[in-house]
């Protein structure tokens, strides 16, 4: 499989644009199963609001490395701050909601 | 439906070879966290600084030389060539999103699915002046497009995905080729047509004859069991739709069913608290279907 990138058109009326980066290897179960993840979180908890790139680390191993990714797949929050990671293959939602800031938001 | 998980371990050739991998993994990953990360076996890759390259860990290598490992339970069942056959001709993965219409009456059948354990499908039947009609769940133990494997080319109900996940799917004329020469393929699909017809026909005598609340709690079980996972993700005008009833029938049973502490529901997201307690307001239909599954 070869993703690059998924950005989905920001709400410029929106207060705070969420701006994350996943990396993944290539088709690998994890990482198939880590984007199905995070899709269905931002289609249910950010609607539109949220700007997604994926990248897959075979292609650009060095800007992993440059972010300091050790594993994947592996998400990086990058906006708002403070900057979150959550490793894996993203199936635990709770965790990933908290990372992004989103964990008040739903009762 | 009994499930064969494929043993998701590298094989091979060089035992030596594997020792000293598992070393260089080991090297790597010298926190306690990145440690954890891969023990979990929730990650695939890492990486190395040194050589400035990702490197497979051994697991996800297999999946992929298999060709992702089949987390359809059809699809684990089979030998490895058969799935291997299946892959070259052209079976792919896919991912669905929620209200993804995948056939719909009358229609032909254009593409097969095998859903992996992130995905349910409804099948879902119409009737004028009523709406629509949730006759049978598809998830992981199945195969949505069953007519094309009898050699019927067209829909009777329509299918939609229930929220976003992934597949594997096939081009159906493909696939009736394909399943000429794949016997087990053939063997394990007519227990599955055998399931399903036991599915359909319990789930048409429980929308007559069984409450909201237990029908909701069955529902929720069939969905939990197909996606091995507590969290279902719904919202109330869905599961009204599939259940034949009106958004305020869900709204109550679900308030009941939280009330007693056996779920847990914020918008869109339904939480299973205790398994054994939605078991006991379920009604017979589930366990009766799921019986029928795990034994065909
Ligand atoms: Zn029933």
């Amino acid at each position: 499989m070869r993703r690059k990138q998924i950005v989905q058109p920001s709400d410029p009326a929106a207060v705070a644009t969420v701006v994350m980066r996943l990396y993944v290897a290539g088709g690998a179960p994890n990482s198939v199963q880590a984007i199905a993840n995070l899709e269905a979180i931002c289609q249910q908890h950010l609607k539109g609001n949220y700007q997604l790139e994926i990248v897959d680390v075979f292609e650009q191993p060095l800007r992993a490395l440059a972010d300091g990714v050790i594993v994947t797949p592996s998400l990086t929050k990058l906006s708002p701050l403070p900057a979150a990671q959550v490793v894996g293959n993203l199936s635990d939602q709770s965790k990933v909601l908290l990372a992004l800031g989103l964990q008040g938001k739903t009762p | 439906m009994t499930t064969t998980r494929p043993v998701s371990k590298a094989e091979s050739a060089h035992p030596e070879a594997e020792v000293a991998f598992a070393a260089f993994i080991r090297r790597l990953a010298h926190d306690a966290a990145t440690l954890r990360a891969i023990k979990s076996g929730k990650v695939d890759a890492i990486l190395d600084p040194a050589s400035g390259r990702a490197i497979l860990l051994p697991e996800a290598r297999e999946a992929l030389r298999r060709g992702a490992a089949p987390a359809n339970q059809i699809l684990a069942t089979l030998p490895r060539e058969e799935y291997q056959r299946l892959l070259a001709a052209g079976l792919e993965p896919v991912t669905l999103a929620l209200g993804e219409v995948l056939h719909e009456p009358g229609e032909l059948i254009r593409q097969i699915y095998f859903p992996n354990e992130s995905l349910l499908v409804s099948l879902v039947t119409r009737i004028q002046n009523h709406g629509a009609l949730e006759i049978a769940l598809v998830g992981s133990e199945g195969m949505v497009g069953l007519p094309v494997a009898q050699g019927i080319g067209t829909a009777s109900v329509r299918a939609v995905a229930q929220g976003t996940g992934t597949a594997l799917r096939m081009e159906a004329a493909r696939f009736c080729e394909a399943l000429g020469t794949c016997l087990a393929l053939q063997r394990a699909l007519h227990r599955y047509t055998h399931a399903l017809i036991a599915q359909i026909t319990q789930t048409a005598a429980c929308n007559r004859f069984h409450q909201v609340e237990a029908r909701l709690a069955r529902w929720l079980l069939m969905a939990s069991d197909r996606l091995q996972s507590n969290l279902i993700r719904f919202t109330h005008e869905w599961l009204a739709d599939l259940l034949g009833v009106r958004r305020v029938g869900v709204t109550v049973a679900a308030s009941a069913l939280q009330q007693q502490r056996l779920i847990q529901y914020s918008r869109g997201n339904i939480t299973i608290l205790d398994r054994e307690g939605l078991k006991a307001s379920a009604c017979e239909c589930y366990q009766k279907i799921k019986d029928i599954f795990d034994c065909a």
